[in-house]
């Protein structure tokens, strides 16, 4: 197995950042001169924020001695703050709310990075598209929810406020139930970034984030349908919501099936360059019929079958 | 258009959605504060329906009872002492009968564990007489391929040592399905509806450990799952199926059915993760995955009646059909990248992924047929192998630059390749029943990202591809994809967003002639024009156009597939607080969304509410909610639903 291997090599390539932790990278100085003061000095002039930083998930910090930031939480943010205590002056201390977003989550990253979390980071849309951090988490709260909206209800509101038009399409009738609060954006997506489509979510390790749900559909199956693992859920289903029953991207189950099961036979030429996947179906499909209509009436194991090529039982 | 207009005008702005609620009681965050240590809210009520209509379809769309309700609960309980636990945090919603419970659990001691707990129990009910009834054209309305299933979600997750070098993790999840439904008995010539039984359980167990570090970080979990399946379709009353007409002269049925499908599986799978940050100008990150899921099924049938065997033209009363395979698919991901900043304002993104999956399964399925009244056994078993194959291999290479131009610019460019491989069909036959396919597309990437200042800020992202070849007919071949977006503080009460997106997807192989064409424009606003009125709204417009030729299967012929989604999305929530008496504010708040749209299923839904919540005590609220839902479609005028519902109960916080 490839862990067995590589993962002990990994593990030796950084026996000294392992054990003896590397001083953290001081942010930028809006002064060289600035020293650390710690998160004391800043409380008689933002004691609101401070009061709240005592219940935050994030006061860990002040305890914390392996990046050297115990006593020093708020500093560990907003970068030393001698000459901000001396001046009182904003623009003597890092502010980073209204720093650019990739100079931001840079701050967060200082301790963030090397974690599971940031997984996929690098092919996260979000990081391309400079979504900062602070845009999703508030560095200051405290209570139930944390730095981030825990109900469902609350992250979708938190999601919607920038995806408005895959929001619009969950008030179609046909859909996932999150306006209902029953399923949340973060279910079937990872916003911290993931290597699969649209960071989407995996289920046991590298199988699609639907099967979490829907584990009956997941298989294997003695005949798949190829579609289904090739290209995912969403090669006949709009997850996010559709006016069309079950969810599907078209108003006829036929039209669906039709549009791909429209090649002909592969033939010998067809080795060199192969076609699309998807034969014609057998000349006995009247489709003037409506029992020829609805092709999943007949082929109801239409996500793969266990003993039937056709998908029929 | 006209309704459309009257409804925009209806509500004052457009809302951004309507799950927004007014920050009422119920809805905001219990915080503790100060020494107490018990704060939380529940919101008891009763429901009223009045539905008129298609009510099965109202049951498929909606699904809202009457009777009584817990409709929320929410606390947080901290203990001063932190003896077993820092703080637990416990939310439940939606119990007493909604199809849609839930319950989450979070409890942590800093330092020694965290956990949490979530379930999820959701019915699905689905009976659409349009969706999959062949004779509805008769009158004859069978209820095929309909159902009433629950699935049941549960999660539970224990890390130990959280903030440690060191971390295992423990964690266990199941999912559950059970329901019954109408499903097909497929015969030659003829299909059957009938019941159908179906229970489902996937137990899903991992554990592993986290080693985080200040310059690198790698987690290694082991798992494995464990599936059982059971399905079950019987009949046993004279079933005359969808096809009315005699076949031969003979007037086919289905007078009895025992049909059973046994599911077992299990699988393992790993993870093996890493990130690391070398030195301070590269980030490297990277994922070995791999699982291994396999299946073994029995499957039994029998049934009577009269029935036919196609090929030979060979009727029969009697059939008795055994099956078995077993399957299995192993499939493994592997990822690296990385992100270099060689200077202060360039950041290159390099990034490569390979994902290979084979799925090989095997069986054998053996058909005896019977003349029962002659006592005579027609066939010898008649044995057929089940073999067949599916493999994929996909890879994807893609390096990005970001160019920081300016404080307020930034600029990205980038390329992916991606390429890849299938094949799928019978394992044992090479030849017709084996197809092959190849993938390869080549992208640019572009994007624009600019903070004008903390009031305006717009991005585009921009991403073009050519295809050498694709997988399936309807796959993205020659396309552009963009998304923009600009956000402005009109004022310091007002913000508005636009966002357009579009996908156009073009194939113009010859017998193809794919041509797509999705824009979705959305136009969005926040207004508080006091400390007492808050309104949010949104609109959508979205188009979608879809062209594709396909083979009608009796002649060949060439025909056109189209399909066309024209639709029009709104959704509002103003909220007013009213005149207040003794530091108590009744708040009222009104909105909900729209649907309507045309094209190949004209569509409209329609969810408009109005919720009012007058306090009672500082800690008693008595609240109110008034919901309306109408859905009506133009080509199936009788599934349409109207339904009143009406919510009334008390929330009482501490």
């Amino acid at each position: 197995m490839l862990n067995n291997r590589v993962l002990p090599l990994l593990l030796l390539c950084w026996p000294a950042g392992a054990q003896t932790p590397a001083a953290p990278a001081a942010p930028a100085l809006p002064s060289s001169a600035a020293t650390y003061v710690g998160s004391e000095t800043c409380q008689p002039c933002h004691e609101d924020i401070y009061n709240a930083f005592l219940k935050s998930p994030h006061n860990l910090i002040n305890k914390e001695k392996w990046r050297n930031w115990a006593t020093r939480a708020c500093e560990s943010c907003h970068g030393p703050g001698s000459k901000h205590a001396d001046s009182a002056e904003a623009s003597a201390i890092i502010n980073p709310a209204k720093l650019a977003p990739e100079e931001s989550s840079r701050v967060c990253l200082k301790c963030h990075l090397n974690q599971p979390t940031h997984i996929g980071r690098i092919e996260s849309s979000h990081a391309k598209n400079e979504v900062a951090c602070t845009a999703c988490h508030s560095v200051h709260a405290h209570g139930p929810n944390g730095l981030v909206p825990r109900k469902m209800a609350a992250i979708n509101e938190q999601c919607a406020g920038c995806h408005t038009e895959i929001w619009a399409q969950f008030q179609r009738p046909y859909k996932h139930r999150l306006p209902e609060g029953a399923m949340s954006c973060v279910d079937c997506h990872n916003p911290h970034g993931s290597i699969f489509m649209a960071n989407t979510q995996a289920y046991a390790a590298n199988e699609t984030g639907c099967l979490r749900c829907h584990g009956n559909l997941r298989g294997p199956f003695t005949f798949e349908h190829a579609p289904v693992r090739l290209e995912g859920c969403g090669a006949c289903h709009e997850p996010h919501g559709s006016a069309n029953p079950r969810m599907l991207i078209r108003a006829e189950v036929r039209y669906l099936c039709l549009e791909c099961h429209a090649n002909l036979p592969n033939t010998a030429a067809a080795v060199k360059n192969p076609p699309a996947l998807g034969g014609v179906p057998p000349a006995f499909h009247d489709l003037y019929s409506p029992q020829f209509q609805n092709c999943t009436v007949c082929h109801m194991k239409i996500h793969g079958s266990y003993v039937n090529g056709e998908l029929l039982r | 258009m006209k309704f459309v207009l009257a409804l925009l005008v209806s509500f004052p702005l457009l809302a951004q959605q309507a799950t927004q609620t007014a920050p009422d009681a119920s809805a905001s965050s219990p915080t503790p504060t100060g020494s107490e240590w018990f704060t939380g809210s529940i919101d008891l009520g009763y429901r009223f329906t009045s539905i008129g209509g298609d009510n099965d379809v109202y049951r498929s769309v909606v699904n809202l009872g009457q009777g009584p309700r817990l409709l929320g609960l929410d606390f947080t309980i901290v203990d001063p002492k932190k003896r077993l636990f820092d703080r637990l945090n416990v939310r439940a919603y939606n119990w007493g009968g909604d199809p849609y419970n839930t319950v989450h659990l979070d409890a942590g001691k800093q330092g020694i564990y965290n956990f949490n707990f979530d379930y999820r129990d959701l019915a699905y009910f689905n009976l659409l007489p349009s969706f999959a009834d062949p004779l509805l054209g008769t009158g004859v309305v069978l209820d095929e391929d309909s159902y009433f299933a629950r699935r049941r979600m549960s999660d539970f997750n224990l890390d130990l040592l959280p903030g440690h070098h060191i971390m295992p993790y423990l964690a266990y999840g199941r999912d559950s399905g059970e329901g019954t439904g109408i499903t097909t008995f497929y015969s030659d010539v003829n299909q059957y509806p009938i019941a159908d039984q179906t229970f489902d359980k996937t137990d899903n167990f991992r554990g592993g450990v986290r080693l985080e570090f200040n310059r690198f970080h790698v987690t290694l979990e082991q798992g494995g799952t464990t599936l059982r399946d059971d399905q079950d379709a019987y009949n046993s009353t004279t079933n005359y199926g969808n096809n009315l007409q005699p076949y031969f002269g003979q007037t086919l049925s289905l007078s009895g059915l025992d049909q059973a499908y046994g599911i077992r599986g299990s699988s393992i799978y790993t993870k093996a993760m890493f990130t690391a940050s070398p030195v301070s100008w590269l980030d490297v990150s990277g994922q070995f995955l791999y699982s291994e899921p396999q299946t073994n099924v029995n499957y039994t049938q029998y049934d009577t009646g009269n029935l036919v065997l196609q090929s030979a033209i060979l009727f029969y009363t009697g059939e008795q059909a055994l099956g078995f395979a077993a399957g299995k698919q192993p499939h493994t991901t592997g990822n690296v990248g990385f992100q270099l900043r060689p200077f202060k304002r360039v950041r290159i993104l390099e990034s490569w992924m390979t994902d290979r999956m084979h799925t090989a399964a095997a069986g054998q399925f053996a058909d005896t047929l019977v003349q029962s009244s002659a006592g005579t056994l027609l066939t010898d078993s008649m044995v057929t192998p089940l073999a067949s194959l599916l493999a994929l291999n996909f890879n994807q290479e893609q390096v990005d630059v970001l160019l920081d131009v300016t404080h307020k610019l930034t600029l990205h460019g980038g390329y992916r390749y991606t390429w890849g491989d299938a094949e799928t069909g019978d394992a044992l036959v090479a030849g017709p029943g084996q197809e092959s396919s190849q993938m390869r597309q080549q992208t640019g990437i572009g994007g624009v990202n600019f903070r004008a200042t903390q009031k305006l800020s717009a991005n585009v992202d921009f991403e073009g591809t050519a295809s050498d070849s694709a997988y399936f007919r309807t796959s993205l071949y020659n396309y552009q994809r963009m998304r923009a977006r600009a956000r402005y503080q009109l004022t310091n009460t007002l913000s508005l967003q636009a966002i357009l997106t579009l996908l156009n997807n073009q194939n113009p192989l010859t017998g193809i002639n794919y041509s797509f064409l999705s824009r979705q424009n959305s136009l969005s606003a926040a207004w508080t024009p006091s400390k007492r009125i808050s309104i949010l709204g949104e609109y959508t417009r979205s188009t979608l156009y879809s062209n594709i030729d396909y083979l009608e299967p009796e002649t060949l012929g060439s025909e056109t597939s189209l399909y066309r989604d024209n639709a029009h999305s709104a959704t509002s929530l103003v909220d007013i607080a009213l005149p207040g008496y003794n530091k108590l504010v009744p708040r009222l708040a009104f909105g909900g969304s729209l649907f309507i749209s045309s094209g190949s299923r004209p569509t409209t839904f329609y969810q408009p509410m109005v919720r009012l919540l007058v306090p009672l005590h500082k800690n008693i609220a008595w609240k109110s909610e008034y919901r309306y839902y109408g859905y009506g479609e133009i080509f199936y005028q009788y599934e349409g639903f109207r339904a009143h519902l009406m919510q009334t109960g008390l929330t009482i916080s501490r």
